[in-house]
């Protein structure tokens, strides 16, 4: 009997959440230095251009001579496509969450405090927005987007900004809901109805009570929905609507997935930094949940 | 009192639909370029003319909603042009019978084998919370439920696809054809579908699991003297099973998302080809009426799952939930 475990749990402590260990926090924070430092500063590696064709080195292997993380079907450079990815795709994500964020959060916001119809009106543009799975809606705020004319695909705005809009209006719905769910639970609280009775203003109340309380949870949402992003715009890629062919992560899998079986490393290569990169993201954001768990409790 | 929250609810669904398809419409008639150019440059003035009152460009969009909403409602999903470009195609039914079941044949199959591995698995850990098997195994569920399911796809494709050969790496065979390449066919995408899905299902089964465990009819229980075994499959799983569906519920959209992206991965020509394909060929019609279906899909599952909250939870019927 000794090692059957009592079904009767009475520690609290870690049992309702799988923790990530703080092990795993410092390798997914070190992963994002790196990609986010890649962004940044990737022009300054010593590789070849990303775009440029190396017609001498198709199809290197890994661990090549001067290619490091060997050549596409067309010479392309497989590492410096990643360090070049880095910057389209975490900018894509990061800067359509930003937007997202800021534009559903005041929305989300707003519905809260002035309820009534305002708040009915937001609240049914979220549903709407909610009841069509992210990448279709995104595919097809893409083609409203993308090409004024069909003829000519180059035509019209440039991909990596169309993707940015349309992923733009799929964020919003999102953190707004969360925000405004976020905005209510906090204006019932204590602190809230003292404040009222003291006679604050409204508004006062917003800017020192709700908004700082609503901003960490969003902040923690926003990490994972960074993370969505960049798989979705994966998918796109897949889907042929991504960034330019070889442009971003995505793009470069997309590109070079029907040479799967002779060069899969330039395919696998690039779905592993994509899985990587959201699996931090998300240990990210989870870490920022504990911590706005503890601090809630403590409030 | 309840039926009245059910057709609040009821109410409020059919307005998100309304609005939903309404908007479609309107985003539809906002795609660029001509579409009377873009379906049919080769066609004679009267087929244009035809065209254009087929598309409604010639009345309002209050009145082509309408008109397409009651094509809709008797099954008729409109057009496909054919790319020949001089007006004649075939009816986008016809194309989706034979994709729509291909589609939904995956997210089923998905969906079973999630719940099948997920259940046991969250059980287990929850049988076994805080202990180092399952912390390790939470981890690591933490971990994979994070990996997009086409990279899983993509890895998959090679290893058993390319290298061990041991099955077919694109297309679809239906199931009358030839039941075990059928499944042979779909094993890769379903599983490249369910492992994200696993680990996010007995990540929250585990926890609702531990969270019941803590009440008191479950000390009773064990205090009878029923086996343990008994107790988690008998007494605890039902009433801890909501959340795993609110989140089976919301995850139909990713899954739907996902089942798009791995079908172009694997070639299976399901329907996230249709809707992809009618996107980049501008198939008016068609876009309009797949969106709006799956939205629909989407909504009315979402109120079958609000009705199983109470079915399975006896404490919701009480007014606790």
């Amino acid at each position: 009997m000794c090692c059957t475990p009592s079904l009767t749990h009475e520690s609290e402590v870690g049992v309702a959440k799988g923790r990530p260990g703080p092990l795993g926090f410092y390798l997914a924070s070190g992963w994002l230095l790196v990609c986010v430092f890649t962004a940044f500063f990737g022009d300054f590696f010593p590789l070849p251009k990303w775009d440029e064709y190396d017609y001498d080195n198709l199809g290197l292997p890994l661990f090549s001579d001067g290619h490091l993380l060997g050549t596409d079907y067309d010479g392309s450079d497989v590492l410096s496509g990643l360090v070049h990815g880095a910057r389209t795709s975490l900018g894509i994500s990061f800067t359509a969450v930003f937007i997202g964020s800021v534009i559903g959060g005041l929305l989300g916001i707003v519905a809260a405090y002035r309820r009534g119809w305002v708040d009915s009106v937001v609240t049914m543009y979220f549903n709407v927005s909610l009841a069509i799975p992210t990448i279709v809606l995104t595919l097809v705020m893409v083609a409203l987007f993308a090409t004024p004319n069909v003829d000519d695909p180059s035509s019209g705005w440039p991909r990596e900004l169309v993707l940015i809009i349309s992923l733009t209006l799929v964020i919003i719905p999102i953190l707004g809901r969360l925000a405004r769910g976020s905005a209510l639970s906090w204006s019932g609280r204590d602190f809230v109805l003292v404040a009222e009775s003291i006679g604050m203003k409204k508004r006062s109340i917003l800017r020192t009570h709700i908004i700082p309380n609503v901003l960490p949870s969003m902040m923690s949402v926003a990490f994972l929905a960074a993370g969505v992003v960049i798989v979705i715009e994966g998918g796109l890629a897949i889907l042929g609507v991504g960034a330019n062919p070889g442009a971003s992560w995505g793009s470069m899998l997309a590109k070079n997935r029907g040479e799967l079986a002779i060069t899969p490393h330039t395919t696998l290569v690039p779905a592993g930094v994509i899985g990587l990169t959201v699996m931090a993201l998300n240990y990210f954001g989870d870490y920022f949940r504990l911590r706005i768990d503890d601090r809630e409790s403590r409030i | 009192m309840k039926y009245r929250v059910a057709l609040k609810n009821l109410a409020k669904a059919v307005l998100v639909l309304f609005l939903v398809t309404f908007s479609i419409s309107i985003l539809v008639r906002w795609l660029p370029g001509d579409p009377i150019e873009i379906l049919m440059p080769f066609a004679t003035e009267e087929g244009r003319a035809a065209l254009r009152a087929e598309l409604g460009l010639d009345i309002n969009v209050v009145q082509y909603y309408f008109s397409w909403l009651f094509d809709l409602l008797r099954g008729d999903f409109g057009v496909w042009y054919a790319s020949t470009g001089d007006g004649g195609g075939v009816p986008v039914r016809s194309m989706l019978a034979v994709a729509l079941p291909r589609s939904l044949l995956i997210m089923l199959y998905t969906m079973v084998v999630s719940i099948v591995f997920a259940v046991p698995l969250g059980i287990f850990l929850a049988y076994r919370a805080e202990t180092r098997t399952d912390k390790t195994i939470s981890n690591v569920l933490f971990a994979v439920s994070s990996i997009p399911s086409f990279a899983i796809g993509l890895a998959l494709a090679f290893v058993v696809g390319v290298q061990l050969d041991l099955l077919p790496v694109i297309g679809y065979v239906p199931f009358a054809e030839n039941p075990s390449e059928h499944f042979r066919s779909l094993v890769m995408p379903v599983v490249s579908l369910s492992i994200g899905l696993i680990a996010t299902f007995s990540r929250l089964l585990r926890v609702d699991m531990i969270a019941t465990l803590r009440e008191d009819f479950v000390t009773m229980a064990s205090s009878k003297g029923l086996s343990n075994m008994w107790i988690l499959w008998r007494h605890v799983l039902r009433p801890s099973s909501s959340t795993l569906m609110t989140s089976a519920a919301l995850q139909m959209g990713a899954l739907i998302g996902g089942a798009v992206v791995i079908e172009s991965v694997f070639a299976l020509n399901g329907f996230g080809m249709l809707l992809t394909t009618a996107i980049a060929t501008r198939q008016y019609l068609a876009i309009q009426s797949l969106v709006a279906l799956i939205a629909i899909a989407y909504i009315v599952f979402n109120l079958i799952v609000d009705v199983l909250y109470a079915v399975v939870d006896p404490r919701v019927r009480g007014g606790r939930g």
